[in-house]
């Protein structure tokens, strides 16, 4: 898991962004296999949220993937109400957006794909931490030979 | 009529001093099509950004309560112009074209003049 200071940091990232974009309802960090990292998402319950992220985020890197289009880098999905955008951050989390249907998508993609690098930077260098764990915390032995993150990785 | 990269091509060559052109879509705030530019100079930025100000301005214009409609907007920096005007040829309703002009070597008049032009000539 990251960190509580990293998780901190990454909220202050999710209430900067708010505070920047007009019409952006929500935001929330999620690791790639659909857990909350921080969220601000008044209104809306964030475990759900991030669970459908990991899941619509299995099958947009299959069909970038099908489509030979490289890793995943965002998926808009637009509902009667507004949209939902989700950034790639870093190897092992994403960026969800939550926003009016009013928003300007144009202003959304280029504060989401500067605040997603951001996020990943956090994570990454967070996780990058954990695999060397402090020899004073007694953590379960782990397998030599595999990577050792806690997050599961997913083909990039 | 001439299509969106006609357009963007004639307003880049025939307008002197021109050195960006972006056709954008200030409901979305998404560029439809964009020449020049640079790395110096993000047209993408530059469309999300003008979106915001048209929107203000027209819901300024509703506060005040004027029933009219902008034409063109003009932005005067130190050394450019930027010149935005909103498409009212029908079918291309919610789109604006966007100029930015060295103003060293732009003559505001005739600017404003050719992109009318283009403007009454572009189809989408």
């Amino acid at each position: 898991m990251v960190p509580e200071a990293e998780a901190r940091d990454v909220l202050d990232e999710l209430q900067r962004l708010r505070a920047r974009v007009p019409l952006l309802s929500g935001a929330l960090a999620a690791s790639t296999d659909g857990l909350v990292l921080a969220h601000d998402t008044p209104g809306v319950e964030a475990e759900g949220v991030a669970a459908l992220t990991a899941a619509a985020l299995g099958v947009s890197i299959r069909m970038t993937d099908a489509a030979g289009r490289g890793g995943f880098r965002e998926l808009l999905v637009r509902g009667g109400s507004g949209y939902i955008a989700t950034y790639a951050a870093g190897s092992s989390a994403v960026l969800t957006l939550l926003a009016e249907d009013r928003i300007n998508v144009g202003r959304l993609h280029l504060e989401g794909r500067r605040s997603g690098a951001r996020i990943g930077e956090l994570v990454d260098a967070a996780l990058a931490r954990v695999e060397r764990p402090a020899p004073a915390r007694a953590l379960p032995p782990r397998p030599t030979g595999t990577p050792n993150r806690a997050l599961p990785q997913r083909p990039t | 009529m001439a299509n969106t990269e006609a357009s963007l091509k004639e307003a880049m060559s025939s307008i002197e001093g021109t050195t960006g052109v972006a056709l954008v879509d200030y409901t979305s705030g998404m560029a439809l099509g964009t020449l020049g530019g640079g790395k110096d100079f993000n047209l993408e930025v530059a469309a999300a950004g003008n979106t915001d100000v048209i929107r203000a301005k027209l819901r300024t214009m509703e506060h005040l309560g004027l029933k009219e409609e902008i034409e063109d907007i003009l932005i005067t920096l130190n050394s450019q112009y930027h010149l935005i005007r909103l498409l009212k040829t029908r079918g291309s309703n919610g789109l604006f074209l966007y100029l930015v002009l060295d103003a060293s070597r732009a003559n505001l008049a005739m600017a404003r003049h050719q992109l009318k032009k283009i403007e009454a000539e572009l189809e989408v």
